[in-house]
């Protein structure tokens, strides 16, 4: 086994492991929001769709969230058990950061996250919702920590050398670096696109079928008007992340956009395929749209950037992964839109529930959140290499004092336990969503808390908030 | 002031509160392996399902403090209990999905039951690895760990980890008399009885081993002598407490639980004491493996200014499912 190498492992370790965990947060974020919005909706308007609406994703929300709080717990040791000299050297930056999520985040979702769950019964309404909003509000209040670590590790400020240690020098450069105002909205936004087109999939799929048709219009009406305004929000904010990574990370940006000269050609193609040859510092194939560069990255018809050769040799990050990475978040972020755009003109014709080619196009992108999520976050780790923390420290610098061996069988044990989680995850995410939501039971009728049930006068008549009915 | 002390305490403080609340949640966990009964296995469940989440956090706030305070020793420590660490956070991932599958499958819960047991047992084997493995000592290089992956898999260690099993079996069934109705509380009963004298036997013979193969901890004990004995009077006292009360109907079942958790926290102030001041046993000490102060000062008013609001709502949620779990579970 002597020609293993450690960093390559610890790497595809700690690789999986986040990549991994992010999938559940990613939409445990999302639907947190989506819950608390649609507990609101049955609090002001007493309809007892709302209610079940939010029972049933409410079910799949504690899945997520289950799996999310494992795998996260595993992710403060990962810094230990892979790369433990990056943990003494950026541990006084980025542990007090990661501290401070698990005091105001992680300990908010928990506790209120039994009472989300198993408290109906127990706390009235108001308490209830008001538990749904803290667990919501911890599940931001986490991402803004750690995308403050995440975001210094790019692009690290407020800290100062001192006998090879970092001490701190001012704690809001280090939160509010350079990167994370704009990294932040970009991943929330992320996030509560996922939830989006996860609950308008499901929709679609009940629609197609004609099961649960109130239930599922409903639901695809609220998805679909969220994803509008949020994809909008996204292009308009992603546009800026970009904009500053030419400042602070421009490797990462000139291996996004696969060129290798040092000027592009005016007027420069953006390219969507291209066969990199790393070792020549040159495409072996090229493929684009012409002027679209130009016109996207410097807002003039014959304008040129700069491709990756700016980039010492010795500092550049792998171009075919950086790139793809990228491309599928843009191609997904622009198939976002334009089904957005296609939402809005179905239903100012009345037609947003029964197109059935765009019902099944929804099906198709239920995923898509976590697909682009992936490829974003490739592209920021992947694009930040040979350093784990940009200029400060090399990944190959940073990994830990553990033998191959040991480090290739903990991986392979962690790909078996987490498929088994994963596995579990969508089996039973299936049959809940092949079963669909279930009415009231009826033993939660008479009690206290939900004396609006008792009003059919509410329930029943309530006119439906859009849609064609 | 002493900012790594503090810091130091701090982290105590966070892996005491783990140790007594996910030492019970573990606890019912293990305790579910000799249950036959489905009927009773769910009412377990259900008695710690509405708050493990919250206990399990101060397992996070114990490693991130550590990781902030003293980043040297995080370094070290988890590179050197790499298998152990690895053990336990797949045992620990493994029953915290239990939760939430055993709960949407009628027809396969006996196997996630099983798993939810196994993953219980195991977390808390492994969490005794790491002390055992404290007490014999960890090889540092300069910085670094210098030795092997193996070492906390020595005979002395595999007894301390059973002996932390018997301590939150200890804890377990404390709770579960408090939670459980009929069948489940009379199963607690029966338990309470020698759970508690186990794990005070067990301590005893752990603690007769390690100061022979770790001839650093006389030292420390002798310097300590006082307050040592107070904790271990207090721990011996509250284990034959229990014990001696499980028989007796006319006791509030709040005492048992009480009493197990002050076993428990004597038990870490015991084991605390008998490693001060070093945070590496007898090799690197708190000030030595200490971030800056920058980085003590920014932590510590976090957590001396959220901390106390920390606790307050995990009280609220333990006041919300106060009382005996329902028949029906918690919906
Ligand atoms: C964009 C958001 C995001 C990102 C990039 C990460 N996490 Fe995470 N994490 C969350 C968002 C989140 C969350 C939304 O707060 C979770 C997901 C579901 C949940 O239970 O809380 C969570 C859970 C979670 C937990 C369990 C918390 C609990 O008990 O409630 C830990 C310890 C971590 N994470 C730690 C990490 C570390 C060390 C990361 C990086 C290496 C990381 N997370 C990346
Ligand atoms: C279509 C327009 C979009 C543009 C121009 C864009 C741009 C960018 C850029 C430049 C980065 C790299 C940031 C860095 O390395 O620091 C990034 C990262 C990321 N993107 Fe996008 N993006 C777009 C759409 C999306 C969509 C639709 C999603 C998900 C639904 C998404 C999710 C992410 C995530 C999760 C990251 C990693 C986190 C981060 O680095 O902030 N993006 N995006
Ligand atoms: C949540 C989404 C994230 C994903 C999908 C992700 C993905 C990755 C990937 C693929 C790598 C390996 C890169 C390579 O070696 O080529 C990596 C490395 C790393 N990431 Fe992330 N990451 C995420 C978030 C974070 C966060 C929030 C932090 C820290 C606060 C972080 C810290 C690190 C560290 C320390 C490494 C190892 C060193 C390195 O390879 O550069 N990551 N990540």
């Amino acid at each position: 086994m002597h020609d293993l190498d450690p960093l390559i492992l610890a790497r595809l370790q700690f690789a999986f492991t986040i990549s991994f965990h992010i999938i559940f947060p990613t939409i445990s974020i999302g639907l947190a929001l989506f819950l608390a919005i649609v507990e609101a909706l049955w609090l002001k308007t007493g309809d007892l769709v709302y209610r079940q609406i939010y029972r049933f994703w409410l079910n799949i929300f504690a899945m997520s969230f289950g799996i999310g709080v494992v795998t996260g717990i595993v992710m403060s040791f990962q810094f230990g058990l892979t790369f433990a000299k990056f943990a003494q050297l950026a541990g006084p930056v980025i542990g007090p950061l990661i501290g401070y999520e698990a005091l105001t985040a992680f300990f908010l979702e928990a506790g209120f996250l039994g009472i989300m769950l198993f408290g109906e019964s127990r706390v009235g309404p108001k308490l209830h919702f008001f538990a749904t909003c803290m667990v919501a509000l911890g599940t931001t209040i986490s991402t803004a920590w750690i995308l403050a670590a995440n975001s210094w590790m790019q692009t690290p400020a407020g800290v100062a050398w001192d006998h090879g240690r970092l001490i701190v020098t001012d704690w809001w450069r280090v939160i509010d670096n350079p990167s994370w105002s704009v990294r932040l909205p970009h991943m929330l936004l992320a996030a509560y696109l996922t939830a989006a087109f996860l609950v308008s999939g499901v929709s679609a799929w009940y629609l197609l079928r004609g099961r649960e048709t109130t239930f599922a219009r409903r639901t695809l009406s609220l998805g679909m008007a969220a994803a509008c305004i949020l994809i909008a929000a996204q292009v308009f904010v992603g546009d800026h992340v970009g904009t500053t990574l030419v400042k602070y990370q421009p490797a990462k940006l000139q291996a996004a956009e696969g060129w290798w000269d040092k000027t592009t050609p005016s007027p420069t193609p953006y390219l969507w395929i291209i066969v990199p040859d790393q070792a020549g510092q040159r495409n072996r194939f090229q493929m684009g749209t012409p002027y679209f560069g130009s016109i996207w990255l410097t807002r003039s018809l014959h304008g040129t950037i700069g491709g990756l050769r700016n980039t010492p040799v010795d500092q550049q990050p792998r171009m075919v992964l950086v790139f793809y990475s990228f491309k599928i978040m843009l191609a997904l972020g622009m198939t976002m839109f334009t089904i957005a755009v296609i939402s809005l003109w179905l239903r100012w014709h009345g037609r947003l529930y029964s197109a059935r080619w765009f019902l099944r196009t929804l099906v198709v992108m239920t995923p898509s959140g976590v697909v682009a999520t992936l490829g974003g976050w490739y592209m920021a780790e992947i694009g930040r290499q040979p350093f784990v923390i940009t200029g400060m420290m090399r990944t190959a610098d940073a990994v830990s004092p553990v033998p191959a061996a040991t480090l290739l069988s903990t991986l392979i044990a962690f790909v078996c336990v987490y498929a088994v989680f994963f596995g579990a995850f969508l089996i039973f995410t299936l049959r809940l969503i092949r079963r669909g939501p279930v009415g009231l039971p009826p033993h939660a009728l008479p009690s206290g808390s939900l004396k609006r049930d008792l009003r059919p006068e509410i329930a029943g008549v309530q006119p439906y908030l859009s849609g064609t009915e | 002031m002493d900012l790594p002390l503090l810091s130091a305490l701090f982290l105590m403080f966070a892996l005491t509160m783990y140790v007594m609340l996910d030492g019970f949640d573990l606890g019912v966990g293990v305790l579910l392996l000799p249950q036959r009964d489905q009927q009773v296995r769910n009412r377990m469940v259900d008695a710690i399902a509405p708050t493990w989440d919250g206990n399990e956090t101060w397992l996070i706030m114990a490693a991130l403090t550590l990781l902030a305070g003293f980043p040297l020793a995080y370094g070290i420590l988890v590179p050197a209990f790499y298998i152990p660490v690895v053990l336990m956070l797949l045992s620990l991932g493994l029953r915290g999905v239990s939760f939430e599958f055993r709960h949407n499958s009628a027809t396969s819960r006996r196997r996630w039951d099983f798993v939810f047991a196994g993953g219980s047992l195991i977390a808390a084997w492994a969490q005794g690895l790491v002390v055992g493995g404290l007490i014999q000592g960890v090889d540092t290089d300069l910085d670094s760990f210098g030795g092997s992956p193996l070492d906390a898999f020595s005979p002395f260690c595999l007894l301390a980890g059973v002996t932390v099993v018997a301590g939150y079996a200890t804890l377990g069934v404390g709770w579960l008399r408090l939670k459980g109705e009929d069948a489940t509380r009379a199963f607690a009963r029966r338990h309470q009885r020698w759970l508690p004298l186990a794990f005070l036997g067990m301590t005893i013979i752990t603690g007769a081993i390690a100061i022979s193969i770790q001839p650093n901890l006389a030292v420390s004990w002798r310097d300590h002598r006082i307050a040592l004995s107070c904790c271990l009077i207090a721990f011996a006292a509250c284990g034959l407490g229990i014990a001696w009360l499980a028989g007796r109907d006319d006791v509030d079942d709040r005492i048992g639980f009480g009493l197990a958790l002050a076993m428990m926290l004597s038990g870490v102030v015991a084991l605390g004491l008998s490693f001060f001041p070093y945070v590496i046993p007898f090799r690197i000490t708190l000030w030595q493996a200490a971030s800056a102060a920058s980085t003590q000062e920014f932590l510590l008013i976090g957590a001396l200014v959220v901390t106390p609001v920390v606790l307050a709502y995990s009280a609220f949620a333990y006041k919300v499912f106060r009382g005996r779990t329902p028949a029906e579970g918690w919906y």
